[in-house]
């Protein structure tokens, strides 16, 4: 190793000069880079990222178990194409999902990428990738990701933070409430799931008493709940990232007596199979507004229930529900292309699959590649087996990221924050 | 020269030709982990001249990178050039360094300790709340990096210089008077009292110098990702940083280097083959704490002067 | 704020904190006799709470569950310090590092056995509802962990104070060598604390679960909590302990309820004006 007392400083500065002259001299020359590649002959190779551990393991799980039932209920392939996945966990961690892409483009050399979940791990990787020329898919929620930071090789599979929430201010006026209190986590994907609700609720003719944010993590809601009983709304809309703040709100929202005195409505990810599994029959009757609805009465959906519940003894939650429907999408894709993958046009025929029935329900894309489908209203009720989960109650068909404004009109305005709910 | 010298010259040598070769024998992937590491051994010679010479451990040094990473990232999002954005991460890297010394310039062990997780999780949590300014949960994305090292692998060797550079400028600190001052507060403070030397200024003054390599990682960070989020400040990214320190060896120049790669191996390498890496990486420093004391480092220091593995030495 | 509020608010404070009594006062008490920091001490709460809950969902038990969150504490201590810190007894830094990879290594396995997703317990039907508190009602469950601390609390002082076990415990803080020269087996009084310790917090961690719920990442967030409860109450004093606890639960809910914005970082406030007028936290003796 290095001599641990050195002689004079001499040694030192020509240890440095040494150090600059052959990174200077290496800098001249470019080695070659390994990209794209990919599959042979009929095969594509893909990449899968999710957290499988870390704070949302549960979520990156269900993705993965997701993703792979559609391929193996299809024989690993789209069409003629087998298709190939490499598996890759970013642990909710942006620098470690980043890498992971970094792997599976320029070690593993796969064709496309799909996930992870996390909104900000989801940015990085499809930065990343897209700037790589390759495609990728994605079903986080965050709204800008198909608005203002839209890219032509960024597809999403799935709906914005904001979009399924659009119909539930609208009915809730609809259904008489004039005045609503909104619970929401205090960052991007709450503000943008509030903001679907403020924002169609108060076009409709409504008025917000009060907006409750919450730091994510919080374990005890009573403070919060308290201030919502307070204000005595018609109504309250929370927009919840689900997990233990779900469970941890409901647990305070009864505890405190409110379940029978105010309506509750949830957004896409409140109700959950995560939550239902831990809260029980306190649910019953819980009302949301989301794309992803167990008990929906379609063959697609009782199939994958039935298949996931055979295989992994719970029903699928909606990232479940979300994987496969990527991987349906880029299959149908697939076909279209006849197994190329090439960059933008990849996304162009996929922006062009337009499903009749999915897990979701009908879906087409918008052109922003963005998904364009029904949102439902649903409730909780009990299965024939005693198990818990949402039925639908009333479909919202063909809702638009843009809500109902359109899309140079919602463009107008910033992307929903804090200050900024559309009021 | 004598043999030993010959010896260390030419694995200098040809530790500085692998480096050098690197991108154009490996997969460019494993350069990019090559360069996190470098990155990653930045950040943990900053912490091993707190820990290593002072006997301070601290566990919120993510927190000062990612004051440097954001102050890059701000003023690059911002186009403000590159001797802006340089100037605002030196700005922002100073003034988070001087609020972690002087919160820590008259404490000690334990309780520097926990000062220091505080004042990392509270960088975190600002980074979080200060969403107009940072992205907040979402991060900063589009950080384009300088012209000249835009490629995968300019960008490699402009890390590896910077890098070497730094953890040169480390060690010739840890042999200079000051790293002696270092070491004798680790002996004894009041000792060091006693002979004259203002103990909180002389801990002031480390922990602005530890900073200011904390920050020049960050920014090595926030360009090789091209991204930046509050995660960069994490409790996790401290505490990663120290077990590096640690498993390298604390007061060691390669130290931190060997840390590094075995963390970074073992969070992006390992973690594709094997689910529970964690459980691994927490033997492996189970095994090194009980049974290489010193470190990696100084345990090969060790065999080679075949001394018989003895404890660190305690400060007070 | 009206009055109900602030008694609302009080309680929750002082419900949360009740649980970090629980687990902090194992905490401290290993760190009082071996100059131990147990950075593990989150991971055993988190491996406790999940056995507890197994053992409720197996057997209907709260009781049970518990016993056996406790036990399995006990047990991943015992290991934890007759394998492995015995071996580093006395060195201060390879024994908090040894804790990281011990904490690292219970954390995993927790996610590899029971799985990532967020786990509660099904609190007995005694102990279920609520109870009405003049205008305000008020979930059992949380007056129950109040009282679990309080009664913790007190047979802890009486244990440390009023009998020959305490006393051979204070001897063996005070002054070791005295001690083992009087015929006290040291190190065994050292197991059997930290094996105590762990059992605490293996106990905290299945009362946290019918409060709050458990998943990965929760061994770190309370850890934090119980880290800043003793360097507020004292490293080493219970009753620093209790106070800490008390206070830092009730800076959390009042924090959330007026600041929602600041309280992630709102609980370092008390610590940060603790460590500036009096270092060595507000019981604790200042260590040379």
């Amino acid at each position: 190793m290095i001599p641990r007392r050195w002689k004079s400083r001499q040694q030192a500065a020509r240890l440095l000069l040494v150090i600059l002259a052959l990174t200077l001299a290496a800098a001249a020359c470019a080695p070659d880079e390994d990209t794209g590649g990919g599959g042979t002959g009929g095969t594509v190779k893909l990449g899968f990222i999710s957290p499988v551990t870390g704070f949302v393991a549960a979520l990156g799980t269900d993705m993965r178990r997701g993703w792979e039932m559609y391929w193996q209920q299809n024989g690993g392939k789209a069409g003629d194409v087998t298709v190939q996945t490499v598996y890759e966990d970013d642990t909710g961690d942006p620098e470690v999902a980043l890498t992971k892409a970094r792997r599976l483009v320029e070690q593993q050399q796969v064709q496309l990428v799909a996930g992870p979940i996390l909104a900000n791990t989801a940015y990085a990787v499809a930065g990343y990738v897209a700037g790589k020329g390759l495609p990728t898919v994605q079903m986080t929620g965050a709204d800008d990701l198909t608005q203002r930071k839209f890219n032509p090789l960024v597809l999403r599979v799935g709906y914005t933070s904001s979009q399924s929430n659009f119909p539930a201010g609208q009915w809730a006026y609809d259904e008489g409430h004039r005045t609503a209190v909104t619970i929401c986590p205090d960052y991007a994907f709450g503000w943008e799931s509030c903001g679907g609700f403020v924002s169609a609720f108060v076009k409709a003719g409504g008025k917000i008493d009060r907006q409750i944010w919450h730091p994510l993590g919080t374990q005890d809601f009573s403070t919060y709940v308290a201030q919502a009983r307070q204000a005595a709304p018609d109504v309250v809309f929370v927009g919840s990232a689900g997990g233990p703040d779900a469970i941890q709100l409901y647990k305070a929202w009864t505890g405190l007596g409110l379940k029978d005195r105010i309506p509750l409505i949830g957004n896409c990810c409140f109700a959950d199979q995560v939550f239902l599994r831990e809260v029980g029959s306190e649910a019953l009757g819980l009302q949301s507004f989301t794309y992803w609805s167990e008990g929906r009465d379609a063959p697609l959906v009782r199939g994958f229930v039935e298949a996931y519940e055979q295989q992994h003894k719970e029903i699928p939650s909606l990232y479940a529900a979300g994987a496969y429907t990527m991987a349906q999408v880029i299959a149908e894709a697939l076909k279209k292309t006849g197994g190329k993958i090439e960059g933008a046009d990849f996304i162009g025929a996929a922006r062009q699959v337009s499903l009749s029935d999915s897990l979701y329900g009908a879906l087409t894309f918008d052109d922003t590649n963005n998904v364009v489908g029904p949102v439902y209203l649903t409730r909780v009720e009990r299965r024939d087996d005693g198990t818990l989960w949402s039925v639908v109650e009333q479909t919202f068909p063909e809702v638009s990221q843009f809500g109902t404004e359109g899309k140079e009109a919602f463009l107008e305005h910033p992307v929903f924050s804090r200050d900024y709910t559309g009021q | 020269m004598s043999a030993g010298r010959w010896a260390g010259a030419a694995a200098l040598a040809a530790g500085i030709g692998g480096v050098v070769a690197a991108p154009y024998v490996l997969p460019s992937y494993v350069v990019s982990l090559l360069t996190l590491t470098f990155i990653a051994a930045l950040l943990a010679g900053s912490v091993n001249l707190l820990a290593g010479q002072a006997g301070l451990v601290s566990i919120g040094h993510a927190g000062i990178a990612a004051a440097g990473a954001y102050g890059v990232a701000w003023a690059t999002v911002h186009d403000l050039g590159l001797p802006v954005a340089l100037g605002v991460a030196a700005a922002l890297t100073l003034a988070v360094s001087a609020v972690y010394a002087l919160t820590t310039m008259r404490t000690s062990g334990i309780v520097f300790l926990m000062i220091t997780l505080a004042l990392g999780i509270t960088v975190f949590g600002l980074a979080l709340k200060l969403s107009s300014v940072t992205g907040g949960q979402n991060g900063l994305t589009g950080i384009r990096r300088p012209g000249p090292v835009e490629e995968w692998w300019t960008f490699y060797f402009f890390t590896a210089a910077v890098s070497g550079v730094c953890l040169l400028a480390l060690a010739a600190l840890s042999r200079s008077p000051f790293g002696l001052m270092l070491r004798g507060i680790r002996e004894s403070q009041s000792r060091m009292t006693s002979l004259g030397y203002s103990v909180p200024a002389v801990k002031f003054a480390a922990v602005l110098a530890s900073g200011a390599f904390a920050g020049c990682a960050g920014v090595l960070l926030a360009w090789n990702s091209e991204f930046m989020s509050p995660s960069a400040a994490s409790f996790q990214r401290s505490a990663l940083a120290v077990v590096m320190v640690i498993v390298g060896g604390t007061g060691t120049l390669l130290g931190p280097l060997v840390g590094a790669g075995i963390v970074v191996g073992a969070e992006y390498w390992l973690s594709s083959y094997l689910e529970r890496w964690q459980t691994a990486l927490g033997v492996a420093l189970i095994l090194v704490v009980l049974f290489a004391p010193r470190g990696i480092v100084g345990g090969l220091q060790d065999l080679a002067a075949q001394r018989p593995p003895r404890p660190r030495k305690e400060g007070s | 704020m009206s009055l109900d509020e602030l008694l609302l608010q009080a309680l929750n404070g002082l419900s949360f904190g009740a649980l970090l009594f629980v687990l902090a006062s194992g905490f401290t008490l290993v760190f009082g006799l071996m100059q131990i920091v147990n950075l593990a001490h989150g991971a055993f709460y988190l491996v406790g709470g999940y056995v507890g809950i197994v053992t409720v969902t197996a057997t209907g038990s709260f009781l049970a569950a518990v016993a056996a969150g406790a036990a399995t504490g006990a047990v991943i201590g015992l290991a934890s310090e007759g394998l492995l810190l015995r071996r580093v007894r006395g060195q201060e830094l390879p024994e908090v590092l040894l804790t990281v990879g011990i904490a690292l290594v219970v954390a995993d396995t927790c996610l590899a056995v029971f799985g990532g997703n967020p786990r509660s317990v099904q609190v007995p039907s005694a102990l279920s509802g609520s109870v009405q508190l003049g205008a305000i009602t008020y979930p059992t469950y949380r007056l129950f962990v109040l009282a679990l601390a309080v009664v913790l609390g007190v047979a802890l002082y009486v244990i440390q104070h009023r009998t020959r076990l305490g006393a051979l415990i204070r001897a063996g803080v005070d002054d070791r060598e005295i001690a083992e020269s009087l015929g006290i087996n040291v190190p065994r009084v050292f197991t059997a604390m930290f094996v105590f310790g762990a059992a605490l917090a293996g106990l905290a961690g299945v009362v946290a679960a019918g409060l709050l719920t458990l998943r990965p990442g929760a061994d770190t967030d309370i850890l934090l909590f119980a880290l800043v409860v003793v360097v507020v109450g004292g490293l080493g004093s219970l009753q620093g302990a209790a106070v800490g606890s008390a206070l830092i639960g009730l800076v959390d809910a009042f924090s959330k309820a007026w600041v929602p914005e600041l309280s992630s970082f709102a609980v370092f406030a008390p610590m940060a004006i603790v460590l500036m007028f009096r270092p060595a936290g507000l019981f604790g003796r200042a260590r040379t």
